[in-house]
């Protein structure tokens, strides 16, 4: 991979456990307007679609055989 | 309560990136911060003791009914995602806050001033929770080749395997695939217990969180530990963790430190119905 791959695929990853934080965790109010669970599981799936593209980057990858943050 | 006119129902709303003691939180810091919506300064709203961490939004973008459209388009979720940890990352400088999930908005001041003075005391008890401190993550990696080149059961499954021939060799390899997995799940759990006793003793309070995979990781080994940490000593932490990792190393472990994080994994998930 070069060094700009390294970065993007860097920069995904930080946005990810950043999203698991921010939408999983953190104290929920009675706003007006707050997420529901579908509306979670709808950013994953948008972000899985920009994460394939990423993670192709780096060619073949093992299948994971341990638990996941992703649904 | 001193409560505003209430707005127009189509004019902006106020998004709520997490409540602070009035008297720590900053304001300086915050006016360079870009907003979810850029057009919009963050700014706080007081009301009594706490102080709301918060910027106008459109209500049109944050509809409830455009938003799960929205939600699907990583481009804006990115954008908004990393404006809600950077304002928060912000007041975390200078004070305490309690972070509030991605996308809470009120309709009006009013609203929200309600909001924040009728749920005062557990904001205030939430607050005192994470007070002086920071959330830290520590995640721990194995080297899955490594790993299975330095344990018995796997190297002497492996020696049969490369003695086998035809279907035999296949169910062989099939087994050894199988049997590196169950080892490095028993590894990986010895690992994590050890490592969660030994973080839990040097900080206040700490949580399990679930294991990721590469992809998401960013990195080839198996992640077998993911915790969060909430820590009012970062240098005795950082130490122990130094310790962990000099003692893990030997066994082919590897260790990540993230953060300091606003303390997302610390606050109450619910405060209760009004």
């Amino acid at each position: 991979m070069s060094p700009p791959e390294q970065h993007a695929l860097q920069q995904q990853v930080t946005l990810l456990e950043l999203v698991d934080r921010v939408l999983n965790k953190g104290v929920v109010l009675s706003g007006d307007i707050v997420l529901s669970v579908a509306d979670v599981d709808l950013v994953y799936v948008g972000l899985r679609v920009l994460l394939s593209s990423v993670a192709s980057i780096e060619g073949e990858r093992r299948a994971p055989e341990l638990g996941s943050a992703l649904p | 309560m001193s409560a505003a006119a209430p707005l127009p129902e189509d004019g902006p709303g106020w998004y709520l990136y997490g409540v602070a003691a009035a008297e720590e939180a900053p304001t300086a810091r915050l006016e360079s911060a870009t907003a979810v919506d850029p057009q919009h300064p963050v700014a706080l709203v007081v009301e009594g003791t706490l102080a709301g961490v918060t910027s106008r939004v459109s209500l049109e973008e944050f509809d409830e009914a455009a938003l799960p459209q929205r939600l699907g388009d990583a481009a804006w979720v990115e954008q908004k995602v990393r404006a809600h940890e950077q304002v928060l990352e912000g007041v975390l400088e200078a004070a305490s806050v309690v972070p509030c999930r991605f996308c809470t908005v009120y309709r009006t001041e009013a609203e929200l001033r309600s909001f924040l003075a009728e749920r005062n005391e557990e904001l205030t008890r939430a607050l005192a929770r994470v007070a002086g401190r920071v959330e830290l993550g520590v995640k721990a990696f194995v080297d899955r080749d490594r790993f299975a080149a330095g344990n018995n059961a796997v190297r002497e499954l492996a020696e049969r395997v490369s003695q086998a021939e035809g279907g035999r060799a296949y169910l062989e390899s099939r087994r050894l695939e199988q049997l590196i997995g169950q080892e490095l799940a028993r590894f990986g759990a010895e690992v994590a217990s050890a490592l969660d006793e030994r973080l839990r003793a040097a900080a206040e309070d700490g949580v399990l969180v679930g294991l990721q995979r590469p992809e998401v990781s960013g990195r080839e080994e198996e992640m077998v530990f993911n915790g969060a940490y909430l820590v009012s000593e970062k240098p005795r932490f950082e130490q122990e963790l130094a310790t962990l990792a000099a003692d893990f190393r030997g066994n082919g472990v590897e260790l990540e430190l993230t953060g300091p994080w606003p303390p997302y994994n610390f606050v109450p998930a619910k405060l209760g119905e009004p």
